[in-house]
């Protein structure tokens, strides 16, 4: 009950944040940019718009989930609210959890919305609605849940502007940590090759999310891959989240 | 004081928990991914390049980075060639590299490894002559690009003609390696511009201060003077024997009856070897074993 309150209180400041202005550059940038990218290219336009479409919902998303979700806690603390809030019999880790399911709310209703735009704008190109499309965009979701605990996690110990760049520097080491396999293949056994293996097992692996490219060329998808997936990515939000509660807890507001 | 020591043991307790719990959900997540990484997912390898607009338009989107996002696009375009899974991947070969050349024109790794991906990979001398062209046009300093070119229409094709245009060019800029010249008149030779050949091997035998550059400049000039004279006196030996109908005994019978007016001798001063039972004329050594 009390993880409620405050996760429809955080989705209320996020509406009076005005973040659902963020939906009109939305509809601004898929309509604008895949139109100018489908003139510039030679084949298929509708791969394009596709494509640009769901990058769009994946960067919006990311966007609202770093900047909405690095500044949750340090307002609070900021404004001084979070003495009354605390005062009251509210666990850390309650307000923890509350700020992020109103973050989770916020996001999955912009992620609505927008797809919404975007079937549409592909509607109107295609002239037939392609349910797989709704597979990416809730693994993107996925991505941008786990995205938000980890803003969250920054921004319960440091200040807003740090927290971004972190949660910033998470998300491509998310999107880049694949090329670490490499990188593995290339090293001969021993401690540095296990060091490695180690840090690619644990650092982040948001390409786990990314169906972009499947849903775009119509590939299939193994059943298995979209399990593990979602798993891991419901493993990894919660050790996020332990993790902020572990540092949150023993924070001095004073 | 019992209320203050079990309420941190609570706390101590709850601590316990959720570090247990937050090494419990690495574990977990740590193994899933190992379980994700084994299935193996279908990829469009290369599906973004339809992506690279032209190197014109792309410079005003770098902000000033040109350079740097030339080195991003030549590492990728490395990475993207060495993909075999992408069949047509040649097919923009040349786009690939004329935009890291309008984002970078002085970088110059890209255009003499775009042209070895052309002909080595591709198979495709006329993608590499026009990414080297392009390496010239952008830098009109650089003899390196002619010179490639020339080796490649050489060893490749066979086709002295276009090597001896592209040599030329690269010995026409200041700073090529004495080698150009060498190379340039060698295709001359093999394209039969004797003259050509003869005045650029009598020039490197004279202006080279190394001994060994030297014997082979001699060697060249020996050829082309042994090929010019024994394709006069083969020519005059066949004129003779249609006039006469058999082989002339000796060449000085060229000069007796007056198809020649002197039987030239070799560099060396020595006489050609002629045989009177085949007609044929040939130096008294091989040019490269002398």
């Amino acid at each position: 009950m009390k993880i409620t309150t405050i996760a429809l209180n955080t989705f209320k400041e996020a509406k009076r944040d005005r973040v659902l202005y963020l939906l009109f550059f939305f509809v601004a940038v898929c309509l604008l940019f895949s139109r100018f990218l489908a003139l510039l290219t030679v084949g298929d336009r509708v791969k394009i718009i596709k494509d640009v479409g769901l990058a769009s919902i994946s960067l919006f998303g990311m966007l609202m989930a770093i900047l909405m979700g690095t500044g949750l806690v340090y307002k609070e603390i900021d404004k001084k609210t979070i003495f009354t809030l605390l005062a009251k019999p509210i666990h850390r880790a309650e307000f923890l959890l509350g700020k992020f399911l109103g973050l989770v709310l916020t996001i999955f209703i912009m992620t609505v919305l927008m797809t919404a735009v975007f079937m549409l704008i592909l509607f109107l190109h295609t002239f037939t609605v392609e349910w797989k499309i709704l597979l990416a965009i809730l693994y993107i979701f996925f991505e941008l849940c786990l995205m938000t605990a980890v803003a969250l996690l920054f921004s319960s110990f440091t200040t807003p502007i740090l927290a971004s760049l972190y949660s910033l520097a998470f998300y491509l080491i998310g999107h880049l940590s694949w090329s670490m396999e490499m990188l593995i293949k290339k090293v001969k056994s021993g401690a540095g090759k296990t060091a490695l293996r180690v840090l690619y097992t644990v650092l982040p692996d948001l390409e786990n999310f990314n169906f972009k490219t499947e849903v775009v060329h119509n590939l299939p998808i193994p059943m298995k891959l979209l399990g593990t997936s979602f798993i891991y990515g419901v493993f990894y939000t919660a050790f996020l989240l332990l993790l902020a509660v572990l540092v949150f807890r023993r924070r001095d507001f004073v | 004081m019992e209320a203050r020591s079990s309420g941190q043991n609570l706390l101590r307790r709850q601590r316990n928990l959720l570090v247990f719990a937050l090494l419990v959900s690495l574990a977990l997540f740590s193994w899933l991914k190992i379980q994700t990484d084994r299935v193996s997912r279908t990829r469009v390898p290369g599906s973004s390049i339809i992506y690279l607009p032209s190197g014109k338009y792309l410079k005003h989107m770098t902000f000033g980075y040109s350079g740097l996002v030339a080195d991003i696009i030549y590492l990728w375009a490395i990475q993207y060639y060495g993909t075999y899974e992408i069949a047509d991947r040649f097919k923009y070969l040349q786009h690939i590299f004329s935009i890291v050349a309008e984002l970078d024109p002085k970088y110059v790794d890209p255009y003499e490894v775009g042209a070895l991906i052309a002909i080595y990979d591709a198979h495709d001398a006329e993608l590499a002559f026009k990414i080297l062209d392009m390496g010239l046009e952008k830098n009109p300093d650089m003899w390196i690009f002619p010179f490639q070119a020339g080796h490649i229409a050489q060893m490749n094709l066979k086709d002295f003609d276009r090597a001896r245009e592209y040599y030329r060019k690269a010995m026409e800029i200041p700073g090529a390696p004495p080698i150009v010249k060498r190379l340039y008149a060698n295709a001359s030779f093999r394209t039969m511009n004797y003259q050509e050949a003869w005045e650029m091997w009598k020039e490197v035998y004279e202006t080279s201060q190394e001994d060994w550059v030297k014997e082979i400049a001699y060697n060249h000039l020996y050829r082309v003077k042994s090929t010019v004279d024994t394709e006069a006196l083969g020519g005059a030996v066949k004129i003779y024997r249609d006039r006469f109908g058999r082989w002339p005994a000796d060449l000085g019978q060229l000069v007796r009856t007056g198809l020649i007016k002197e039987v030239p001798k070799d560099l060396d001063g020595k006489d050609y070897v002629y045989d009177p039972k085949t007609g044929e004329v040939k130096p008294a050594r091989l040019w490269w074993k002398r």
